[in-house]
């Protein structure tokens, strides 16, 4: 049984790792489910074992690389208290709101040798929540566009503001119309508690989406 | 049967919103298949007769189908809107059943999959305990038989080693291609295998090979056999090699899981090893070499166990000592750390030695020392690195052994390095994925 702190940044790195890679399949299936982007882009792959819709558009995939590029620095320090993919329709009004809140325990034990794969596990069932979200939520209206919003702890974007993590693609400071969300309903997607962070997904949608 | 299954289904499709496959619910009640399938469909009609929130199902449908005047049995999961344009299309339908039902309208068929993992990996023994599908002929080998089949394996294998190598020289039809594939590939000679399998093994090897190819033994002779069969070039060696490498951990892995009697020979042909490389070239510092190189190939084998991937040349250098590093690169060496790790520059080119079978060929005539250039060298040249590169690497070599004859052997390397250099031009292209590393 090891016990590693948050100090220990090598495994810092490996839960930020497992958490980007995360977010960027639940991405991919967030855009294929709610059909912002046409089902033709996207590709079967496979990912904890189960058949996952990735897209193959060079410059989505891209931009979605940068963003969770930039994104894994404030989890790894675990400065990253949600992580919110908004659906905007074409006023640029968001009509839904998948948030991820990520905390990750302070002091992490590693208390099996399972403890990746029942990781692996949970999250499988994150991607399997995600892929039947339509029941649950409206349609959207077309003509969609996407974000990604990450809300940290403390000032924590002051420092990403000094540092720019990748070359032309800065991080702005974002504005209440994309922020908040006009008669919101949340509906519940999942949990997750393992060893090594607490996930919960969960979804704001407008009342009125058309 | 009572009524409290429509419930137990109402509760897992409407309140948890789940996808509610008939696998997944037999495994979940502990129910047999065409109980669950039959849960499913009253649920259903249930359902529907009440109007309540809609539901959506997929139904499995097999049955036979004409297509292009071919007969097939087809057997696919169709969603309720296609059911019937798809019945109407096979000829004679055996069988339809619901596979699952669920509120939301599924897009694509990946979380139907997804669903089943969890609840068959849990139950992975007994998977079947509620399946339709019996044979009544498989049946798990008992631990005690299983061990009666592994020394009988074992037992044989030992004396056939020695023989083997002692006959080495004796067949060299076979001989050369299992040399080869000894050296690189599967340490699990077939020699130790079956007799049987050896007598399969050796003609699927002889009519699918070239000289430059080489066939897995048996028992991975036979679909490594196919792969190679159509191929006579020689330049698709090295990625049908990779292949032969990811499959061959792969292939290797389930020797861990299950142990099957053939799958046990292979590590335990593993350790001692040498043996196998029986060269048919006779080269006895080739044998040497190989006998280093299967020792590092063990090595890479047991890693590449752990971790199945088709790009070696990354294993390559990683699991070895630092100085490979520097060996790969277009950099000259120093002589003794250079000399000393040749065995294991060789090894660890072996991807890249591969490519270059011919030139091997070449060189053999012209004595050990020259041998060992020509891998380098040509490797090099594989990496399209500068031909000047290519001279300074032998040149190390030389300060190593002091010979008068060794300099005309460079000169030679140094034609038959740019022979394969032009013809590197070719390969330039797929060696220039390595290069990237």
């Amino acid at each position: 049984m090891t016990t590693l702190t948050r100090q220990d940044l090598n495994f810092g790195q490996v839960v930020a790792d497992i958490l980007c890679e995360f977010l960027e399949v639940a991405i991919h299936l967030i855009l294929y489910v709610r059909e912002v982007y046409p089902s033709g882009i996207f590709q079967k792959r496979k990912k904890y074992n189960v058949p996952v819709q990735m897209s193959c558009h060079p410059e989505l995939n891209q931009y979605i690389q940068d963003t969770l590029h930039c994104v894994k620095p404030l989890i790894e320090k675990n400065d990253a208290e949600k992580v919110v993919v908004v659906i905007m329709d074409k006023e640029h009004h968001p009509v839904e709101r998948f948030v991820f809140e990520i905390s990750q325990p302070p002091l992490l034990s590693i208390s099996s040798d399972m403890l990746l794969s029942h990781v692996e596990q949970l999250l499988r069932a994150f991607i399997l929540k995600i892929s039947v979200c339509d029941a649950v939520l409206n349609n959207n209206p077309p003509g969609c566009s996407f974000t990604v919003l990450v809300h940290t702890r403390d000032a924590a974007t002051r420092n990403m503001e000094k540092v720019q993590v990748i070359k032309d693609f800065p991080w702005i400071v974002a504005d209440e119309q994309e922020v908040q969300m006009k008669e919101p309903r949340l509906i519940p997607l999942k949990s997750m508690t393992s060893d090594i962070v607490k996930m919960q997904l969960y979804v704001e949608e407008r009342a009125q989406k058309t | 049967m009572d009524e409290l299954y429509l419930d137990n289904i109402d509760e897992f499709v409407n309140d948890h919103n789940k996808i509610v496959t008939y696998k997944w619910l037999s495994l979940t009640l502990g129910v047999h298949v065409n109980t669950a399938k039959q849960m499913l469909y009253h649920y259903l009609e249930h359902k529907r007769k009440e109007s309540s929130p809609q539901l959506h199902a997929t139904y499995l449908v097999s049955g036979k189908l004409e297509d292009k005047g071919q007969t097939c049995h087809k057997v696919s999961v169709v969603r309720e809107d296609q059911l019937e344009d798809f019945k109407s299309k096979m000829s004679l339908i055996v069988s339809i059943h619901v596979y699952s039902v669920h509120k939301a309208l599924l897009k694509d068929s990946g979380p139907l999959y997804g669903v089943d993992y969890d609840a068959v990996k849990d139950n992975l023994q007994s998977c079947s305990r509620y399946s339709a599908i019996r044979c009544a002929n498989a049946v798990p080998v008992s631990a005690v038989e299983l061990q009666q089949v592994q020394e009988i394996q074992q037992a044989p294998s030992v004396p056939e080693r020695t023989t083997s190598a002692v006959n080495g020289n004796a067949k060299p039809s076979s001989k050369p291609q299992r040399g080869i594939m000894g050296m690189f590939a599967n340490k699990s000679a077939p020699k130790n295998q079956d007799n049987s399998k050896d007598v399969k093994s050796e003609p699927k090897e002889d009519s699918s090979m070239t000289e430059a190819l080489k066939s897995k033994p048996a028992p991975k002779s036979g679909p490594m056999a196919n792969l190679f069969g159509p191929q006579t070039t020689k330049k698709p060696d090295k990625p049908v090699k990779k292949e032969q490498e990811a499959q061959l951990p792969i292939a290797l892995e389930p020797q861990h899981q299950s142990p099957t009697p053939e799958e046990e020979q292979q590590p335990a042909a593993v350790q001692p090893q040498k043996e196998a490389k029986t060269d048919s070239r006779s080269k006895t510092k080739r044998k040497e070499e190989s006998d280093s190189e299967e020792e590092k190939m063990g090595k890479k084998k047991r890693r590449r166990i752990k971790r199945p991937e088709p790009d070696v040349s990354d294993e390559d250098i990683i699991p070895d000592s630092p100085s490979q590093v520097k060996i790969s690169e277009p950099s000259p060496k120093k002589e003794p750390e250079y000399v000393q790790y040749s065995h294991v520059s060789s090894e660890t080119k072996i991807r890249k030695r591969r490519r270059v079978l011919k030139s091997r060929n070449f060189l053999d005539e012209e004595g050990c020392i020259v041998t060992e250039k020509g891998y380098v060298s040509e490797s090099y040249s594989e990496t399209d690195d500068d031909f000047q590169s290519t001279k300074q690497a032998p040149r190390d070599n030389i300060k190593a052994k002091v010979t008068s004859s060794s300099k005309d052997n460079e000169k030679k390397t140094q034609k038959t390095s740019s022979a394969s250099s032009n013809k590197g031009t070719k390969q330039a292209s797929i060696m220039g994925f390595f290069q990237k590393k």
